[in-house]
């Protein structure tokens, strides 16, 4: 393949008017017409950093269930006693597909931590100032937000324990998600 | 290798926030690059890859590799793709040409980086959403964790364990904007120095926000050739692709990566490239430096990574003045991340054509790294800081 020639027309005797015409001089006004754009859109799908937790759209949703029952829990491997997390619906130590759902501490210590003092994303500007870190449970770590404290009140080390969020909006799922604050 | 590859040469566009579009950006990068190398034309380019993290959120564009073939004439017929590794994107398309010269697929490759990241203004959160959702979005971005606040937790984490201070964090910082002062297409040219820095909004603390790059629309593009046609170009100056290296650990969101403090994915990246080019002594054997210096200190942990500090020991080193244009090594000469602002996809295919223009003696005096430098190496991370890549360059084939 080639690519096509756009370069204009070699031949010096064909008509070349219609093509080249700059005056703009004999063409009446084009008719217009009217593109409408809604004002708003809805906080679109993938904008929403909260996943759909329900069996149809996610296989950990044993995850987001027990968490909506209360409890912090992970993933396991039946097959070589892995834990993971984020929980799987495969073991990255062994490949195998044989999980079961294990608990986890609702306490852990906070082993790192700042605050979000910036602009942040869609669905939590409104949000900052508020601290996230990184929690350690001992069989896992994870990053959370830590409620009820500044940065200011926290220090490495600190005990943190669990904290339920029921998700407001935009689905009709009765979406969860975990947060810590100071014991 | 094979077959050794040279960057001949290159271009780019003005970094910051540009009234232009990532089309644009791609076209006069693109045009910069060609008017650079003499005996190049787009007809010669038989490879194209084109580092890109976000056009489908920030540009509502995918498919960019054949789009940047159109917009620049070339009409490929080796090898073309657009290669995502979030920040470290510009270096994944560079090592795919090499990988493809090296394989003795290709003659001539033209690497493109491009990211367009300023909409407007009022669009910030929108721009945040699009820079979280390179770490797990489900699991940790989820948290609000971005740039800022997720490096100030490796800042408050290394200035526990190994006592590194602020006013450290603020010396690279201070460093690098003070040399981007001397780039012509720095997105910060304002000459900066420490106390500057400590008196800056503690907008993730312990960062400051001069201890952060920012937000900056910008392209760069080099050309690489193998050793036979940069023989038959009669290239002046070359910056030969002498090794390579990355390294992920299996890692990606907070639970998995090895640590909280630093980065041996760095350390392993590092020696791969170092055991391919014959480098045992890194401090002794390098002459300039571009690292990713995302945050200021992401530069002190990458001292300790890469081999040029003892671990803990980053803060010293800059304190030293150590990384200093005329010290041990010249880390970041144009400036850096910091200085120079970080385009995704454009960082790593700047930063090597960096040390070709160090190699050139093609730069302004006031960064021009003395005594003819003849080795570099370039460094990203990417994302959670999980994947580090590395790659060495030399003035002379292998
Ligand atoms: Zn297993």
């Amino acid at each position: 393949m080639t690519r096509p020639d756009h370069t204009g027309p070699k031949d010096a005797d064909a008509p070349t008017d219609d093509l080249l015409r700059t005056d703009g001089g004999e063409h009446s006004d084009p008719p217009r017409g009217t593109i409408t754009l809604p004002d708003e859109v809805e906080l679109p799908r993938l904008l929403d950093f909260y996943d759909l937790q329900d069996p149809e759209h996610t296989r950990i949703h044993e995850f987001y269930d027990n968490l909506r029952a209360g409890s912090l829990t992970t993933t396991q491997c039946t097959d070589c006693d892995a834990i993971h997390f984020p929980p799987r619906v495969v073991c990255p130590e062994c490949l195998s597909d044989d999980l079961t759902y294990t608990d986890l501490p609702h306490e852990g210590t906070l082993t790192s931590f700042t605050e979000v003092r910036g602009t942040a994303a869609i669905g939590m500007s409104d949000d900052p100032p508020f601290v996230v870190g990184v929690v350690d449970l001992g069989p896992v770590r994870l990053s959370a937000r830590v409620d009820n404290a500044t940065y200011d009140e926290l220090e490495t080390g600190d005990a943190v324990q669990l904290k339920v969020m029921d998700i407001d909006g935009p689905t009709e799922q009765d979406r969860v998600f975990y947060r810590f604050e100071p014991l | 290798m094979p077959h050794n590859a040279a960057i001949v040469g290159g271009g780019l566009t003005e970094w910051g926030e540009r009234d232009a579009t990532w089309k644009d950006l791609a076209q006069e990068a693109g045009k910069a690059t060609f008017d650079d190398v003499d005996g190049i034309e787009p007809a010669d380019v038989e490879g194209l890859f084109v580092g890109a993290v976000q056009p489908e959120r920030f540009a509502f564009q995918s498919h960019v590799a054949p789009m940047v073939a159109e917009l620049l004439g070339i009409d490929v017929n080796g090898m073309l793709a657009r290669t995502e590794l979030a920040c470290a994107s510009g270096q994944a398309a560079l090592r795919y040409a090499w990988l493809a010269i090296a394989a003795g697929q290709l003659d001539v490759a033209l690497v493109l980086g491009v990211e367009k990241m300023n909409i407007d203004r009022e669009h910030m959160p929108e721009i945040q959403s699009n820079m979280t959702n390179v770490l797990d979005r489900e699991f940790d971005g989820v948290n609000g964790l971005n740039g800022p606040s997720y490096f100030a937790q490796y800042a408050q984490r290394h200035m526990e364990e190994h006592g590194t201070t602020q006013e450290q964090l603020a010396m690279v910082s201070a460093k690098n904007k003070s040399l981007a002062a001397e780039t012509d297409f720095a997105h910060y040219r304002e000459h900066v120095d420490v106390d500057d820095v400590l008196d800056s909004y503690p907008i993730a603390p312990p960062l400051r926000l001069l201890d952060c790059s920012g937000i900056t629309d910008g392209a760069a593009g080099v050309l690489v050739v193998s050793e036979e046609k940069a023989a038959e170009l009669g290239v002046e100056t070359a910056a030969y692709i002498t090794g390579s290296g990355q390294s992920c650990m299996a890692s990606n969101s907070v639970n998995n990566i090895p640590s909280m403090t630093t980065w041996p994915q760095a350390r392993e990246a590092s020696q791969q490239a170092y055991e391919q080019a014959g480098i045992e002594d890194p401090l002794e054997e390098i002459d300039v430096a571009e690292v990713h210096d995302c945050f200021s200190i992401s530069e002190i942990i990458e001292y300790e990574q890469l081999g040029f500090a003892e671990e803990g020991e980053g803060g010293q080193f800059i304190e030293d003045g150590r990384s200093e244009l005329d010290g041990d090594v010249a880390v970041n000469p144009r400036g850096g991340l910091l200085g120079c602002g970080h385009p995704l996809g454009a960082t790593g295919v700047c930063q090597a054509l960096e040390v070709y223009r160090q190699f050139a003696g093609d730069v302004s005096s006031a960064r021009q790294v003395p005594d003819d430098p003849e080795t570099g190496l370039i460094h990203n991370l990417s994302g959670s800081a999980s994947v580090h890549s590395v790659m060495t360059l030399a003035r002379d084939p292998q």
